[in-house]
């Protein structure tokens, strides 16, 4: 003990200040108690919808029953078939992914802030809204009459339903843009063209590109139900076993659309890597951070990611 | 007691923390470990509690078995409950605080309760008043109680770790292991911090293991001083014993002004551990 | 321009290539769509407005909203412990955490009109399959993000909560829930919009909900109708998207 006497002092002062400080008051937690009534309430609300729950006994034993039939002895001569249908699917997914990049990027510039007149800004805003918020198989639904029961549809289905979210997530990145590269451009005396080859794309493209592949993988699983409706794709097959309880095919047909959609995922999830980190894992520019691009962060911070089909997730 | 037997510890990439080590700590013991940082301080303090398993000798500890009697504790080869009732008797404080920021105070230092509250009513977030009232009268010692419901995140780093204290506090522990609790504050705070943990150590009784990389603080406040160099004991002996030769030793370097943590006002440190300084009280 | 780059431009090029002859597409072929007149744009030029006040539509709409509230609630509160066990940090030990991955891993990869075909077959049409459906669907979405969320928190308070001898539950409720509770509350308003979203087409295979009168009026040809329900389907996500917006800023 080098300064007992400090340490005396200490002690006597710590004890006038403990009794001094009070022990505060635990607030009322009305915020938590009104969000806890409020999703009851809208759970009980629920549940007056005609649900008749008797049915849910039934379906414990019916899962079993169908997982059963399905892999006690699949028919797998359903399977080229399938296979085929499935790889229609992903050609409908991917078609419609790159023709919504196509049109969104045009159309994104008309929607930036910085870029175009106010206007025309809230003109195009608005059509990104129309089109986000209308499930891809509803889109199908009115594109049959016009396109026919073909793949077609389908493609324009998705088209038109990823033009919302990714010409939202385009003028964000647009709105957000480094004016550095584009006023080197300007100062070496770059034409229009050239000022967005050298200035704006390199900013822009990274991020396209991989929130594009990532709307890839969403647009899987909405042209895989595409079919239900007939536009196209392992849709078709799917709803004709399931539905007619051709069980021995239709376990085969869910494995086929559970293993390919795994697949691309895991492709596609590894390409958005790579573009975003660059070849030896690292950021080639420092402007992206590649967690940035995680799913998790766009729903939190609400870039461009928002709802964009029945099929987004 | 806590006593090492020729204890070790390699870990998996073949770096050996700790060789053969043969050491007792008394119960009441203030006990300051100095080393380089990898000299194993870190691997001394986290085998007490088994969040680092030896790799070979023994190891035991004895805590207050919460009826007035001890209990000894064979720490080697310990896992789930005998582990958990192990580690709810020492508490432990760390250099990055380790606090929840997102949630209250009072809900970090109720942590130290988590091995005497029924699991039902720590997932609704029901605590007993008993244990309520532990966590604020841990609170008090820190002399924080009047931020028990502010979240941690607006804390400062040394009203943080006194959060942390109370934490440890809060488990009734035998034994409080600090591992460089001040490595990240500034000097006021860092003496604050360690006056606390000497007070809790002469009030409580509770034993005290520190891990300090400021050779004056070590010698300031501990009972007792022991050495590390590369996982083995270089010295070990009383605060006072412990000179300049002793330190380069210990360091196998000369030693240098990053080595000193420096004195500190006593009205920053007084300001320092949650109080306005009196007028004309301070000493000196 | 990097090698990188140009081999995944060259391969774009390639797989479109492709894709343009899997599924027949030609621009040509659209354009000339678009030229010929057709029942569906023709009634969309003249939309049934009155559907925006039909009682059968709009009871057939709250329906639509009970379905997703039912199965945000339930999907998402199943969702919070699959997404601990999820990640490394939260699952108590390796099996459990190798069985929720490949359970998640399924799960997320069977799109939501899926799911309805599934329990439609199970317990026959209605709501019932609907809000099967759209628990999975939420189980799928929310407990995917989170887990992704969990991966980044912050490890110390883990450690602080192992040091005081908390068992594995407490430890994660203590340690890590407070960390990633907004995102995850904010996680189940987007999903509560996708549910809203995905429940209007569930009922195209009979599953309940607004879906089932778009068929019905499909079926008919009646394009007008169809486009009504479109068009009212369309203000009240855009309400509900709005609203939850305005919550999820404020849990930022």
């Amino acid at each position: 003990m080098s300064h007992p006497e400090m340490d005396t002092d200490v002690e006597s002062s710590r004890q006038e200040r403990a009794a001094a400080a009070v022990r505060p008051e635990k607030g009322m937690e009305v915020f938590r108690w009104v969000v806890t009534m409020v999703v009851v309430a809208l759970l009980a609300w629920g549940l007056t919808a005609d649900i008749r729950f008797n049915r849910l006994l039934g379906a414990i034993p019916a899962f079993g029953r169908i997982l059963w039939l399905m892999f006690r002895d699949p028919d797998w001569s359903a399977l080229p078939g399938l296979v085929s249908a499935m790889w229609e699917s992903i050609a409908i997914a991917w078609l419609g992914t790159v023709l919504a990049t196509i049109v969104s990027i045009p159309m994104a510039f008309l929607a930036a802030e910085n870029l175009a007149p106010r206007p025309v800004v809230f003109v195009v805003r608005q059509v990104f809204n129309v089109l986000r918020a209308i499930p891809e198989l509803i889109l199908a639904v009115a594109f049959i009459p016009v396109f026919g029961l073909t793949a077609r549809t389908g493609v324009m289905a998705i088209a038109v339903g990823s033009v919302g979210t990714l010409g939202k997530l385009c003028y964000e990145i647009i709105e957000g843009l480094d004016r550095g590269p584009i006023e080197a451009a300007d100062a070496v005396g770059a034409t229009s063209p050239q000022r967005l080859r050298w200035g704006v794309l390199p900013q822009v493209m990274p991020e396209l590109a991989s929130f594009a592949m990532y709307r890839f993988e969403v647009n899987i699983r909405a042209s895989a139900v595409l079919g239900v409706v007939g536009a196209g794709g392992i849709g078709t097959l799917l709803s004709q076993y399931i539905s007619f309880k051709v069980w021995e095919r239709a376990g085969i047909a869910l494995v086929v659309v559970i293993v390919a959609t795994i697949a691309v995922d895991a492709v596609s999830g590894r390409i958005r890597r790579r573009i975003v980190t660059g070849p030896d894992g690292t950021v080639d520019d420092s402007s992206i951070d590649p967690d940035a691009l995680g799913e998790a962060s766009i729903i939190v911070h609400d870039r461009g990611g928002g709802p964009g089909g029945a099929g987004d997730q | 007691m806590i006593q090492f037997s020729n204890a070790s510890v390699t870990y998996p990439g073949g770096v050996h923390a700790m060789k053969d080590l043969d050491l007792t700590i008394e119960q009441g013991d203030f006990v300051v470990i100095v080393g380089l940082s990898g000299a194993g301080k870190s691997t001394l303090i986290r085998a007490v509690n088994g969040l680092v398993p030896l790799t070979g000798g023994s190891l035991t500890v004895d805590t207050a078995d919460g009826d007035g009697g001890r209990r000894s504790h064979e720490v080697v080869g310990l896992t789930g409950a005998g582990l958990r009732d192990l580690r709810a008797e020492v508490g432990m404080i760390f250099q990055g605080f380790n606090l929840v920021t997102r949630t209250t105070v009072l809900n970090n230092v109720l942590m130290g309760r988590l091995h005497r509250v029924p699991t039902w009513r720590t997932l609704l977030g029901m605590y007993p008043k008993d244990d309520i009232e532990i966590a604020m009268r841990a609170l008090e010692r820190v002399e924080i109680v009047e931020k028990a419901y502010v979240r941690a995140s607006n804390l400062s780093g040394g009203q943080q770790q006194r959060v942390g204290i109370a934490r440890a506090l809060a488990q009734e522990p035998s034994i409080i292991l600090a591992d460089e609790p001040v490595a990240s504050l500034d000097p006021p705070t860092s003496h604050a911090v360690m006056r606390y943990l000497q007070q809790i150590n002469r009030e409580l009784g509770i034993t005290t293991i520190v891990n300090l990389h400021f050779l004056d603080l070590a010698t300031r406040y501990a009972d007792r001083i022991i050495g590390l160099r590369s996982g083995e004991l270089v010295f070990d002996g009383p605060g006072s014993a412990a000179d300049d030769r002793v330190f380069r030793d210990i360091y196998g370097r000369s030693l240098t002004a990053e080595d000193v943590m420096g004195d500190a006002d006593e009205a920053d440190v007084q300001a320092a551990a949650g109080s306005v300084p009196i007028e004309g009280g301070a000493p000196e | 321009m990097s090698p990188f780059a140009i081999a995944m431009g060259l391969l774009v090029v390639v797989f479109t290539a492709v894709t343009v002859y899997a599924t027949d597409f030609s621009l040509a072929g659209i354009v000339e769509d678009l030229g010929r007149p057709n029942s569906s744009f023709a009634g969309l030029l003249h939309l049934d407005w009155t559907q925006v006040t039909n009682t059968r539509a709009l009871s057939a709409f709250v329906e639509t909203v009970q379905m997703a509230v039912i199965g945000t609630i339930v999907g998402g509160f199943a969702a919070l412990p699959l997404a601990l066990w999820n990640s490394r940090v939260g699952a108590p030990n390796n099996a459990v955490y190798t069985i929720a991955k490949a359970f998640n891993n399924v799960v997320r990869a069977i799109p939501d009109v899926l799911w309805a075909l599934l329990f439609v077959a199970m317990v026959g049409i209605g709501v019932l399959p609907g809000i099967l459906s759209l628990i999975f669907f939420s189980i799928a979405v929310t407990s995917k993000l989170t887990s992704d969320v969990l991966d980044g928190i912050d490890l110390g308070p883990v450690e602080a909560a192992h040091a005081t001898g908390a068992g594995h539950t407490a430890m994660l409720r203590t340690a890590i829930v407070p960390q990633v509770l907004s995102s995850y509350i904010s996680f189940l308003l987007y999903n509560f919009e996708l549910n809203l979203r995905a429940s209007a087409v569930l009922g195209l295979v009979g599953a309940g909900g607004i879906g089932q009168l778009i068929d019905f009026y499909r079926n008919a040809r009646a394009w007008r109708q169809v486009w009504g329900l479109i068009v009212l389907f369309f203000i009240i996500t855009f309400l509900v998207e709005r609203l939850s917006l305005y919550f999820r800023r404020r849990l930022v």
